[in-house]
């Protein structure tokens, strides 16, 4: 009698907490369901579109996210750098590479909550397209420092984890139905503040 | 023992039911989603915009800093939603979605010949009233056919420089969305 009024509690209790710690560790994971990753930059090409999966469908609920329609653009975020270390807002770093094809582009940097990082001064953490100097081949090279640089600079101040957003505004690539053969620029660690 | 492992078995099976059963409820019961945060903030029928207000980045998760937005609420169920803006700006986009904050559809300035923003989200019973005699102030519009009786309209206006500040801000303060 008594092991069974145990078990039967074991497999309630296995059932209501494994289950609802199941759906929230899938929620959370940083490539989780629908997904698309480039190099170090990952998308959600799907996320908050009527034709999503139902953990597309239920992230956007509980985060209560309105996320830029297809018509819109492309947001690809980056917490590492091509050598797999994660991102830190003390760190200089070198993105360089092609960007796909866009009416403009933007890039900034954000803090582990993707909030924009702000500087004490006027300048944001943020470059745009219809600013940067380019490379001969249509190629970009953005320093992402806490320190003045020649070139293209985004400045990023303060420490801790940092995310590197890029998002393509008006582009062809939405849908992610061409994501193989895309090119992202790579993220190059420099040196760090100690 | 023969008990326990029997139990265990029976708790991996009932987590994968309530694992199905909660991620599909979760849009329906949500509190969190982006109506519920939005309702403080942003009234019906009211252009609001949100990219300056507390509930900005959680709105637009990696709300870009280029960026201004509004939003506004609307109800279809006494007549459609137009929304509608004066002046010219280097961008604009917009995206409607529905209550639970799945995008409906999403347009951007190309759409119109003029790059005029100007649109009206209509139910498809309403679609059919409106085509047997357009309305005279609906001749330049798009028309955003959803089939649900709440939802929220989005427009974002790009700001390549702080030099564009004012003027996109004049922009999005001439937004107008209203009931008709």
């Amino acid at each position: 009698m008594f092991t069974t009024i145990v078990s039967a509690i074991l497999a309630i209790a296995i059932a209501i907490f494994g289950g609802a710690a199941s759906v929230w560790y899938a929620l959370d994971v940083e490539h989780g369901f629908g997904s698309q990753t480039v190099g170090v930059w990952t998308s959600y090409p799907d996320l908050g579109s009527a034709e999503s999966d139902p953990y597309s469908k239920a992230r956007v609920a509980r985060e209560g996210i309105l996320v830029l329609g297809r018509a819109e653009g492309l947001t690809f975020t980056a917490s590492t750098d091509s050598s797999g270390e994660g991102l830190r807002r003390e760190c200089t770093y070198v993105i360089e590479g092609t960007i796909p094809q866009a009416r403009f582009w933007t890039l900034f940097a954000a803090d582990a909550a993707l909030a924009p990082i702000t500087n004490p001064f006027v300048r944001p953490a943020a470059v745009q397209s219809q600013a940067v100097l380019r490379l001969p081949g249509n190629g970009v090279s953005i320093t992402v420092s806490p320190h003045a640089s020649p070139g293209n600079w985004l400045e990023t101040s303060g420490k801790g984890e940092a995310v590197i957003v890029l998002t393509l505004y008006d582009t062809s690539l939405t849908g992610g139905k061409n994501f193989s053969d895309i090119e992202l620029p790579q993220v190059l660690r420099k040196d760090c503040d100690a | 023992m023969h008990k326990l492992l029997y139990a265990l078995a029976l708790g991996v099976v009932g987590a994968g039911i309530v694992h199905i059963a909660i991620l599909l409820l979760l849009p329906d019961f949500s509190e969190r989603d982006a109506w519920s945060r939005l309702e403080g903030s942003v009234d019906m029928f009211n252009m609001t915009r949100i990219d300056n207000t507390r509930v900005a980045n959680v709105l637009h998760r990696s709300a870009d800093p280029f960026f201004q937005v509004a939003a506004c609420r609307f109800n279809l169920e006494d007549g459609y939603a137009h929304i509608t803006a004066k002046g010219d700006v280097p961008f604009w986009s917009v995206s409607v979605y529905d209550r639970s904050g799945q995008n409906i559809y999403s347009f951007n300035d190309r759409i119109s010949t003029q790059r005029a923003l100007d649109f009206v989200v209509v139910t498809p019973e309403q679609m059919i009233d409106v085509r047997k005699e357009l309305p005279e102030t609906l001749t330049s519009s798009v028309f955003v056919e959803a089939d649900m009786d709440e939802g929220i309209a989005l427009v974002r206006a790009f700001v390549p420089e702080s030099s564009w500040e004012p003027a996109i801000t004049s922009y999005i303060g001439s937004l107008n969305c209203r009931q008709e």
